[in-house]
């Protein structure tokens, strides 16, 4: 049997506002598992649901209906998050640290020994060259530096699971290559990643299986392998068109039979 | 096992902030005034200036760590929320509690370090003023109740911050801090009403609020010298016995570890969208 890592049934997620508390479904029954040593990507356009996907892995929230387990723990446990890595969109940190003081606070959360925090830290620093800028405060980082200190953190407690929403969001193109090689490097010791973009050509690069979020909803889930193989599509790019055009078509035809069965208002 | 690692990063994160904030600063402002005043009360008030002294001493040492711990404490949770660090946070293993308890022993240590310093400050003031250096420990513990206040301070900006916005927990905590110590006259006002619901309700908020009137008799105990005799170190309080010393700072502990196990209650509660 498969050593699955992630694994979600039927995960349903509404949003209420806060005043009126009005309903708004951000996840309707979205079931998936991820394999151990797998590179799971999750496409889908704006408002489709990604963010609270991950969310919901990591327990930064809390899912309305279904079950999120994450190594075999619910969403968001101690047990589980000791063993996950996270680097969020557009990271902000404590820009009055250092880069080394940063990686020492995220050490001591992972109850790191005082030479472990100091081994990892310079190791990561290293890997994402940032070593000339471990005693530099964070406040003047640039971007791209501060996408690599976001990695560097994620890695702090060697995750066997990594969420990595929009790592290359806003770099120039070597910033990009730079962290799709350090992803690459990640995925080739066996971690298992779950990769949120919308950048096509490195999921297409970094991930072995890919999953179409379109209003909440499961819209395709395929192996990127396959697609390239199937002779349908040209790229992942067309592929994604395609079904988030399907989706959409799909839920239209749903509202408007939805519509006609209402009566109408008088 | 109690795991307190992670209580302990998250408060020197929280210290390291603060006084990166230049919050030390404060002392500056703090030394400024208290020279200022004792040069200015050495000449006016004639065989009292030490008193005046150590009134206008405690009282700016209460109120520059009270505005510390409102501005900062108020920001404590909010800002980790509003710039997202809390995602950082949250998916680490670590309880909620550890955060809420870490967040409020940083500023706990910041204001304990900016009391110290405001305090010692005034100790050798007042020495060079002409106080005995006996009556000291009277000062000390004084300084010391000022902090048991300041800590409750802290609580309620900690607790406020786990849901409101800064602006609006600066008016809770501030309201709160005042209206604990009206809480003898609320009672008086309460008694003083014909109407048994009236009086009931004056003393619900009554007990419901932390009595800070009885830190402020403290104090007023403290520094007023014997009327007969040297100062007699040690024996300090008055007509305050140790028993209710303890009392008080149990009382006080206990009206924090309330706050803080709300606002722990409120964040697990919490969804980060």
């Amino acid at each position: 049997m498969t050593d699955q890592v992630i694994v979600t049934e039927n995960l349903v997620k509404i949003h209420y506002s806060h005043f009126l508390r009005r309903p708004s479904r951000a996840l309707q029954g979205v079931s998936f598992s991820i394999a151990r040593g797998e590179a799971f990507g999750l496409l889908g356009p704006n408002g489709a649901g990604k963010t609270t996907t991950q969310k919901l892995l990591l327990g930064l929230l809390k899912p309305t209906e279904g079950t999120v387990c994450v190594l075999g723990h619910p969403a968001g446990d101690p047990r589980a998050l000791d063993k996950v890595g996270f680097l969020p969109e557009n990271p902000y940190f404590y820009s009055y640290l250092t880069a080394h003081e940063f990686l020492d606070f995220f050490g001591r959360l992972f109850n790191l020994s005082a030479a472990q925090r100091k081994e990892r830290a310079n190791e990561l620093l290293k890997m994402v060259s940032l070593s000339d800028a471990g005693s530099k405060p964070i406040r003047k980082f640039s971007k791209g530096m501060l996408q690599r200190l976001g990695i560097a953190q994620a890695l702090m407690n060697d995750p066997d699971v990594l969420f990595l929403d929009e790592p290359n969001t806003g770099l120039d193109p070597i910033g990009r290559r730079d962290i799709r090689n350090i992803i690459k490097g990640l995925k080739q010791q066996g971690k298992t990643i779950f990769l949120n973009s919308h950048l096509l050509p490195d999921v297409n690069e970094l991930c072995d299986r890919i999953m179409i979020l379109h209003r909440g909803r499961c819209a395709a889930e395929a192996r990127v392998q396959d697609i390239a193989t199937s002779g349908n599509y040209r790229d992942l790019e067309e592929y994604f068109m395609d079904a988030v055009a399907r989706a959409e078509q799909e839920y239209n035809e749903q509202q408007a039979t939805a519509a006609a069965a209402t009566p109408a208002k008088v | 096992m109690i795991d307190m690692n992670s209580v302990i990063a998250i408060a020197l994160n929280t210290f390291r902030e603060t006084v990166r904030d230049r919050v030390l600063y404060a002392f500056l402002i703090f030394a400024v005034i208290l020279t200022f005043a004792g040069i200015v009360l050495g000449t006016l008030s004639v065989g009292q200036s030490v008193r005046v002294l150590e009134d206008i001493g405690l009282f700016t040492i209460s109120t520059i760590g009270g505005v510390i711990a409102i501005f900062v404490g108020t920001n404590l949770v909010f800002k980790e929320l509003d710039k997202r660090t809390i995602y950082l946070i949250f998916t680490k293993p670590i309880r909620r509690w550890q955060f809420i308890l870490g967040k409020f022993l940083g500023l706990s240590l910041c204001i304990l370090i900016i009391t110290a310093l405001m305090g010692g400050f005034l100790m050798v003031l007042t020495l060079a003023n002409g106080a005995p250096a006996s009556s000291m420990s009277n000062l000390l513990a004084a300084v010391g109740s000022v902090y048991l206040e300041l800590l409750l301070v802290i609580a309620l900006a900690t607790f406020f911050s786990t849901f409101a916005t800064p602006l609006m927990s600066v008016i809770f905590t501030i309201g709160l801090w005042i209206c604990g110590h009206l809480g003898q006259s609320l009672m008086s006002l309460g008694s003083m009403s014909e109407s048994g619901a009236v009086k009931v309700l004056f003393a619900v908020i009554y007990y419901a609020l932390p009595d800070l009137g009885k830190l402020t008799e403290l104090r007023f105990e403290l520094i007023t010298p014997p009327a007969a005799g040297a100062w007699s170190p040690g024996a300090v309080v008055g007509h305050f016995g140790v028993e209710t010393l303890l009392l008080l700072t149990t009382y006080v502990l206990g009206y924090v570890v309330l706050l803080l196990s709300l606002g722990t209650l409120i964040i697990e509660r919490r969804e980060f969208n």
